[in-house]
């Protein structure tokens, strides 16, 4: 069990750990976390996880789907990060609004 | 004149040989987060690791006939052909051509087969995700091997030595299904290709010393060496996709190399890769796989398509480099100093504009580029 990692944004709160917990270069891993609304925020109707190196250009070569676990639980399977490096890891978050967008780094030696 | 003073020099060398040896100054002095990174470039050789998708996998007699089967041509169409044809074990087990030559010349180079356990994707586009896979495509394709399912399967059946040793390996006689059985010779040279595995090399020696904080032992590798690391790991940012005890991340790269395989065609490389690996019904995730959980398929199911996989090509393992020319997957480049001149030159406008960004012209100095190839030399088994 990896430590979790929190992202507050606008109209929600993210709260992630990775599976397994460090991510080794080369490895697939999932992600384990929960999206809380903040205020009166609506729950999500759908959440996207995906991943970039801002500093290469380019992100993975694989495409992770997310599964609800609970109206606030999910589990994203399928990522892989290939190169060590910082890598922006993004949790795009559909609810009745606009699409909010939340980041966390993740750096990799 | 010169016979007092060959002694003298002869003398001189060895004291400063035994001098570099003994003095761990005499090198590189590398930082604590650079030595993690050499360090991550090891232990080598990897703890051993059986294959759950193919039931030959770490099955000794299954081993056996896959030896006997890669050198044996009755695989092939014409009866002339063997997987050993090209994987040469004089040569790293590759051919030392440019280009791969069966029946016919193929369009790409032909890759070594040492190390291939365990990896994650299969030839210069990934197509396959199993070594056993990987085996069987040479076996059928018109320009290398030349044959189908019906004559393998009826070479099988109809050699006794061969039924044996289908028998020996699978614990049953051959069944009637031709394509069950071509798939478990593929299955058997593969487990034979999982036992190709390079020996310890000089950088082995260095990165185990440094990992135990043996100076002493790490000023053996040679100065060029270690300077030609630093390189490798500093500004040449070469450790970025070459990482690992592998120096792969097994992934897949555009590096300026030529797409052109001829006036009017065009190597796609990973884009076509993909798409046929989608298409193949001996995919991981496909009935042939031994893994009833497919849990070796998680690469397969969640691999993406992106325009950026036209051009690009597997990121080659470094071990053994040294004895694998020429290089690159159209083998356009005849020597370890034309691959260091390529990216110490790379023509930036041949990249693709979505592509990597960190690739950008090194301007090594000559001497910086005979580092650089020394550093690549010492990953070789046999040191020259």
């Amino acid at each position: 069990m990896g430590p979790t990692r929190k992202i507050d944004g606008a109209s929600y709160t993210v709260v992630f750990k990775t599976v397994p917990d460090p991510v080794q270069v080369g490895a697939h891993f999932a992600l384990d976390f929960a999206v809380c609304p903040r205020g009166s925020a609506d729950v999500p109707r759908a959440v996207r996880v995906d991943a970039i190196m801002p500093e290469h250009r380019h992100g993975m070569n694989y495409r992770p789907v997310v599964t609800a676990k609970s109206s606030t639980m999910y589990r994203a399977e399928g990522l892989l990060f290939h190169m060590p490096g910082r890598w922006d890891l993004t949790f795009d978050i559909d609810a009745a609004g606009p699409v909010e967008r939340l980041t966390g780094v993740l750096r990799l030696e | 004149m010169t016979r007092p003073i060959r002694p003298l020099v002869v003398a001189l060398f060895a004291l400063m040989s035994f001098s570099a040896a003994a003095e761990p100054d005499a090198g590189v002095r590398f930082s604590a987060a650079q030595i993690r990174r050499i360090v991550s470039h090891g232990p080598w050789p990897p703890a051993p690791q059986r294959d759950p998708s193919n039931r030959a996998s770490g099955n000794a007699k299954a081993v056996a006939w896959g030896t006997q089967l890669f050198g044996d041509t009755r695989l092939s169409g014409g009866g002339t052909l063997a997987c050993a044809s090209c994987h040469q074990a004089e040569l790293a087990f590759s051919d030392g051509l440019p280009r791969a030559k069966g029946l016919s010349f193929v369009d790409r180079n032909t890759p070594s087969v040492a190390n291939t356990r365990m990896q994650r994707w299969y030839g210069w586009d990934g197509a396959s995700d199993s070594l056993w896979a990987q085996s069987l495509r040479p076996m059928v394709d018109a320009r290398e091997m030349g044959n189908d399912f019906a004559r393998i399967a009826a070479a099988v059946r109809e050699h006794p030595d061969l039924a044996e040793g289908y028998r020996a390996a699978y614990g049953a006689a051959p069944p009637a299904d031709d394509e069950a059985i071509a798939v478990d010779v593929a299955k058997a040279l593969a487990a034979f290709q999982e036992t190709i595995e390079t020996a310890r090399t000089p950088f082995d020696d260095f990165r185990d010393a440094l990992a135990r904080g043996d100076r002493s032992a790490a000023a053996r590798y040679p100065v060029a060496a270690q300077r030609g690391l630093a390189i490798f790991i500093g500004k040449g940012h070469c450790d970025v996709c070459h990482v690992g005890p592998r120096f792969s991340n097994g992934e897949f790269h555009d590096i300026g190399i030529r797409h052109f395989v001829g006036p009017d065609r065009v190597d796609s490389g990973r884009y076509d890769g993909i798409r046929r690996l989608k298409a193949s019904r001996y995919n991981l995730l496909g009935p042939f796989s031994d893994d009833p959980g497919r849990a070796t398929a998680v690469s397969t199911r969640y691999v993406a398509s992106e325009h950026r996989n036209f051009g690009e090509f597997k990121v080659p393992s470094l071990r053994n480099v040294a004895r694998t020319a020429p290089y690159m997957h159209d083998g356009s480049l005849a020597t370890l100093r034309d691959v260091v001149r390529h990216y110490s030159e790379i023509d930036e406008d041949r990249l693709h504009a979505d592509g990597e960004r960190i690739l950008k012209p090194l301007h090594l100095t000559d001497a910086e580029k005979d580092d650089l190839v020394s550093f690549l030399e010492s990953l070789s088994d046999r040191w020259r």
